[in-house]
């Protein structure tokens, strides 16, 4: 379990978290959504420790991450897989070696091992026969899938996606939708994925909470979101679906 | 009341840059740390003593060629007025093995390496990459630092002793040719004059400029923001930065070595 309590950070004097809380279940899909700009990305920046907050804290399984030296964080960090927004693809590797990369860190597994998985994963994200490729080759949603692949090769027990689906095709978008969802459900992953798309947010989320003015204004099963009384929940949720 | 606030810009800038110093030291130390933690990254090291060292190696045997050469004229010029010639092979032999190799290799070093270490890894910084690293659980100072300083360490003294070498080639080349000193003579004062401890001396000088310039140079890039223009920013600060040290670090270097040798000796 990931407990987020109390959490505040500012850029420059710009407030961005304003005191954040949040649960986010083990083995369970946690949907936040928000307006672009509102801070989903620097919250999911908090909870693998990249940046400490200024107040408050991330408790992962009762462990307070702020707390930990540079050698544990790193430690607890191969819990975690993360597919950054702009995919953050090793530009000086190609396609093989980025999503080869955590399983030769990590891993005592022969080359052979190594290829079998790196083919599985391409092949889980539609980007079969592109192993050659270099990054700068590819399209903004081809790079995103790459990275993708990548943040679930070690199949770890908690995966952060940030926006996973931005900027793919309707089918494409299914297609990754539905590989969160197996993930959960054959692994017991804890999953949590960063959206702007409502109608795939009700399809894969046990949980979704909404970010707004540096907050979390609302919190519950797909079901209880949607009958939220907040006005900005409902507005979201209005426009979200006629866009989508 | 003025003349108190002239000095303010002054005390924000000598604030900011023992702030910078402080900053840099502790990420010298992370780094240092790191360096000693398994896992060791073989391939990472060879990979950049061969971009570090055997890349260099056109530049270095072009400057140091024509380093000595250059030299020699100059002294074999003043020399000649007292008809004392022969003494060009010592004179450049000690000033190169003691000075100007390592000197010269580190800024060559700092050009072509350092820049490329800031511009690189300021990169990754501004796209992510770096990032990256962390959540996959790879520490990115032991990832890209250690392999970048070490290499330094290593190979800049072995580019220094090519240096030296090339740089008494070039020297032996005119002052047999153009000064018309005997090849006996300038020989025998070169091998007279210099001594191994000259050459340790300098070589141990050239380990500590990189240290020094890998260091200041992955810290730049690692401080990097703001896109390619901040890449761009890091580089120059990269090279203007490890350059100063160098020569900073070469007077106190220099006293440190000159007063352990000469107290050694007698
Ligand atoms: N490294 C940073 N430095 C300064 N400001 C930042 C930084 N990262 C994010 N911000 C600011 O924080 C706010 C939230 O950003 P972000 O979390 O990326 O939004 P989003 O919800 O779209 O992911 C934005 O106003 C952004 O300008
Ligand atoms: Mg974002």
């Amino acid at each position: 379990m990931i407990e987020i309590v109390d959490l505040y950070k500012s850029f420059n004097g710009t407030a961005v978290l304003q005191g954040m809380n949040l649960v986010i279940p083990t083995g369970k899909i946690t949907v936040i959504i928000g307006p672009s700009g509102c801070g989903k990305t620097v919250l999911l920046r908090h909870i693998i420790g990249l940046w400490k907050p200024d107040r408050g804290k991330v408790m992962l399984d009762k462990v307070n991450l702020s707390a930990l030296n540079r050698f544990q964080l790193n430690e607890i960090r191969r819990r975690f897989g993360m597919l950054f927004q702009h995919a953050a693809l090793f530009d000086s590797m190609n396609v093989y070696e980025n999503v080869a990369f955590p399983l030769r860190e990590h891993t005592k597994k022969s080359e052979r091992e190594i290829q079998n998985i790196v083919v599985e994963k391409l092949s889980l994200v539609g980007l079969s026969g592109n192993e050659k490729k270099m990054p700068s080759d590819l399209s903004g949603g081809m790079r995103k899938r790459v990275g993708l692949a990548r943040a679930i090769a070690l199949q770890p027990e908690i995966i952060l996606y940030d926006e996973p689906t931005t900027g793919l095709d309707p089918i494409m978008t299914e297609a990754i939708d539905n590989l969160i969802l197996e993930m959960q459900r054959k692994l017991s992953i804890t999953s949590v994925v960063i959206s702007h798309d409502i109608p795939s947010a009700f399809r894969i989320a046990d949980q979704i909470s909404m970010v707004y003015k540096g907050k979390i204004i609302e919190t519950g099963t797909p079901d209880v979101f949607r009958n939220s009384k907040k006005e900005e929940v409902q507005e979201f949720i209005r426009k979200g679906e006629g866009k989508g | 009341m003025t003349a108190i606030l002239k000095f303010i810009p002054f005390w924000n800038v000598l604030l900011a840059a023992l702030m910078g110093l402080g900053d840099w030291c502790r990420f010298a130390w992370a780094s240092i740390t790191w360096t000693f933690r398994p896992p060791y990254r073989y391939h990472n090291f060879f990979y950049q003593m061969q971009f570090i060292g055997v890349q260099s190696l056109p530049i270095i045997l072009l400057t140091g060629l024509f380093t000595g050469m250059v030299f020699a004229l100059q002294t074999g010029k003043t020399f000649a007025l007292f008809k004392m010639q022969n003494l060009v092979g010592s004179t450049v032999g000690l000033a190169l093995a003691r000075e100007i190799a390592p000197v010269f290799t580190a800024l060559m070093v700092t050009a072509r390496a350092g820049s490329a270490m800031a511009a690189e890894i300021g990169t990754m910084r501004v796209t992510e990459q770096v990032d990256a690293l962390y959540t996959m659980a790879v520490d990115p100072l032991q990832y890209l630092v250690s392999p970048r300083v070490i290499g330094c360490i290593f190979m800049v003294p072995l580019l220094t002793m090519i240096f030296n070498y090339v740089g008494c080639v070039g020297a032996y080349l005119v002052g047999t040719t153009l000064l018309d000193i005997p090849s006996g003579p300038f020989l025998r004062h070169l091998y007279w004059y210099v001594d191994p401890e000259d050459i340790f001396g300098g070589m141990l000088k050239a380990a500590v400029f990189g240290f020094f310039l890998a260091m200041i140079s992955c810290y730049k890039g690692f401080k990097t923001e703001g896109g390619a223009e901040g890449v761009g920013r890091s580089t120059t600060g990269a090279v203007v930065a490890s350059s100063v040290t160098i020569l900073v670090a070469d007077y106190f270097l220099t006293t440190w070595i000159l007063e352990f040798f000469t107290t050694h000796h007698h």
